[in-house]
């Protein structure tokens, strides 16, 4: 009887040790840290989003360089509107990327809470993205610098709303990233999950406003006279409230309005629009975690 | 100790699992033994909480997975050899694995090395053979030092001196008091380090015993072989000592219901020539096979034959395949 009793002893003693043995959530953060920074899609990833930021930055500066009221930092968007795909790829990459090769097995055995997974998991994509938008940042101003020094216009990055838009961008960046992750985390199998990312953030704003022009027809008669009350157009506002759009008002000046025919969002609502298209993906994510089979 | 009760799970219409209760216990090996599809995979998923339970219990250690408080020191698992990302090394695997539990390197190195996978740990476990990754797959069970380890099919894709290995490793952790649950297709594999045998087929229990109870219950357990110049001379004595006999080819007599004395002295009596005279002993494999044919969710065109129409009105409404 001396077996059983000290295995019960030693399986108690384990016990109250277990708690502080288990997995905590900066344990977590810190498991799915190491699990991102491990495969080579996301230095890839981010290498590329950093060089597409500096070389079209560096070419749209050039090409406007030459014009009378060259500002250099109207410039520094340009390349980023286009790094957003990197972000957002890598997103969702990190989303499907356990459920599409079996690896989810492991990790939600190893921690059956799987919503702290899907947490820790938030937490490093959204770290991730903030460096990666970082990089990309410096990698405009880097672009952009010598158009500027070959006109002898010095770049102000404190000036007028630049410092908003700097920021604008870098919350867009990593909010991509976080939106391709909820979507990822949704659908679990890359192909659709990609597809449905790219569609929503720039395939449908421009299918929308091409199937509009489409339906009205070329623009016939006297142009419409400007008025101070703007109406408001379906496939306009359609467009401004999608994700791609919402995100991008973050980097525009709170001055110029919104797109005519669309409620202008403003910057802060922009933000707000766009994370709320992050945050249903995500709950939704979350449930089917919580409530369904993982197989 | 993992104790399964009652465990039914269903898909839809498809019932995988249907009314299970088995018991493992500490410091045995509990082979867990079926056909494809006959619900082995689900019930280890649904004992690692992957999956829920359509009714009935699993419980390790008097607990339900998910409330485990640290589940990689309680339980290894081992489900399935691509459950790893193929473009992370194993270093890495292992590593993050580790981190949720506040695990260190050394217990990563320690791992690899009782693991055999020193010269392949810094490469990424997509260039893996099977037989690697069937041993990332184990390390990973190891990781946390487990009371309890579940492992599906490890065996699986492994070279000789592989299946060597994990047959000392699981009678080695079961002799430091561990439960293990270790699930094959292979009968022989579990004939050679399980205590108990789990057998189940269509997702219900055909029979949970010993190996060498499972062997007894074999047909052609305690058949007598008899080879014999004059055949139908001793089977003619034979059947007047009230023994069933069977010819086998040319001068070839299975006896059933009597001993080897008896045929030798019952050859003597009658004069034939005994030529080869044994016992055979039934065997696991035929155990198995004789169990688990009504319930072989795949036959072949020749299973098909054999046991095919005959018992698929028992089986029937238990469902088709997963």
């Amino acid at each position: 009887m001396t077996a059983p009793a000290a295995l019960s002893a030693r399986a108690r003693g384990r016990d109250a040790a277990a708690v502080h043995r288990g997995p905590t959530f900066p344990r977590v953060v810190a498991s799915e840290w190491t699990k991102v920074l491990s495969l080579r899609s996301t230095a890839w990833i981010a290498i590329v989003t950093v060089v597409v930021s500096w070389v079209v930055t560096y070419l749209s500066a050039n090409a406007s360089s030459g014009d009378p009221g060259f500002d250099p930092s109207a410039s520094l968007p340009d390349g980023l509107a286009l790094s957003q795909i990197g972000t957002l790829v890598l997103g969702v990459l990190v989303g499907t990327g356990e459920f599409r090769t079996g690896a989810f097995r492991t990790t939600f055995t190893a921690v059956p809470r799987r919503l702290s997974v899907l947490a820790a998991r938030t937490v490093v994509v959204a770290v991730v993205g903030a460096l990666v938008a970082a990089l990309a940042l410096v990698a405009a101003v880097l672009g952009v610098l010598p158009a500027a020094r070959s006109r002898d216009i010095p770049l102000d990055l404190t000036a007028d709303w630049t410092p908003q838009m700097l920021l604008g961008s870098a919350l867009m960046l990593l909010g991509m990233a976080v939106l391709g992750l909820a979507i990822g985390s949704l659908l679990r199998r890359t192909v659709p999950a990609m597809t449905l990312a790219l569609a929503l953030v720039f395939v449908v704003p421009v299918a929308l406003s091409l199937a509009s022009e489409l339906v009205a027809g070329p623009p016939t008669g006297p142009a419409p006279v400007e008025t101070d009350v703007v109406e408001l157009d379906p496939v306009s506002t359609a467009v401004a409230l999608l994700p791609g759009d919402a995100a991008f008002r973050m980097t525009t000046d709170p001055e110029a309005g919104g797109v005519d025919g669309a409620p202008d969002l403003g910057p802060v609502g922009g933000g707000l629009v766009f994370g709320a298209w992050i945050l249903l993906p995500l709950v939704a994510a979350g449930v089917r975690l919580r409530t369904r089979d993982v197989t | 100790m993992i104790e399964v009760e009652a465990l039914t799970k269903r898909y839809g219409t498809t019932t995988a699992v249907d009314g299970l209760s088995f018991t493992a216990r500490p410091g045995t090996v509990t082979g867990f033994l079926g056909p494809n599809g006959a619900g082995k995979s689900t019930t280890m998923r649904v004992i690692v909480g992957l999956e829920r339970p359509t009714a009935g219990t699993a419980t390790v250690g008097g607990m339900r997975y998910a409330d485990l408080p640290a589940p990689l020191h309680a339980v290894g698992v081992m489900l399935d050899a691509r459950s790893v990302h193929p473009g992370r090394t194993a270093v890495k695997h292992l590593l993050a694995h580790a981190r949720t539990h506040g695990i260190g390197r050394a217990r990563v190195d320690e791992v690899i090395a009782m693991t055999g996978l020193e010269s392949v740990a810094r490469r990424r476990a997509g260039t893996f053979s099977l037989g690697m990754g069937q041993r990332l797959g184990i390390a990973t069970a190891l990781l946390g030092d487990p009371e309890t380890l579940i492992l599906d099919e490890p065996v699986n894709g492994l070279d000789p001196d592989g299946v060597l290995w994990v047959r000392r490793l699981v009678r080695d952790l079961a002799a430091e008091g561990r439960t293990v649950l270790l699930s094959s297709h292979l009968m022989h594999e579990l004939a050679l380090c399980a205590d108990r045998v789990v057998i189940i087929g269509r997702g219900r229990l055909l029979a949970d015993a010993t190996v060498q109870e499972i062997v007894d219950r074999s047909e052609r357990a305690g058949t007598v072989r008899v080879r014999t110049a004059s055949p139908e001379v001793l089977a003619r004595a034979l059947l007047a000592l009230g023994a069933d006999v069977a010819p086998q080819g040319p001068g070839v007599l299975h006896v059933r219901g009597t001993t080897v004395d008896e045929v030798g002295a019952a050859a003597g009596r009658c004069g034939a020539t005994v030529l080869e005279l044994s016992t055979e002993g039934g065997s696991l494999e035929e155990a198995y096979l004789q169990l688990t044919a009504d319930s072989v969710e795949y036959h072949g065109r020749a299973g098909d034959q054999h046991h095919g129409r005959s018992t698929a009105d028992v089986s029937a409404p238990i469902g088709g395949s997963r």
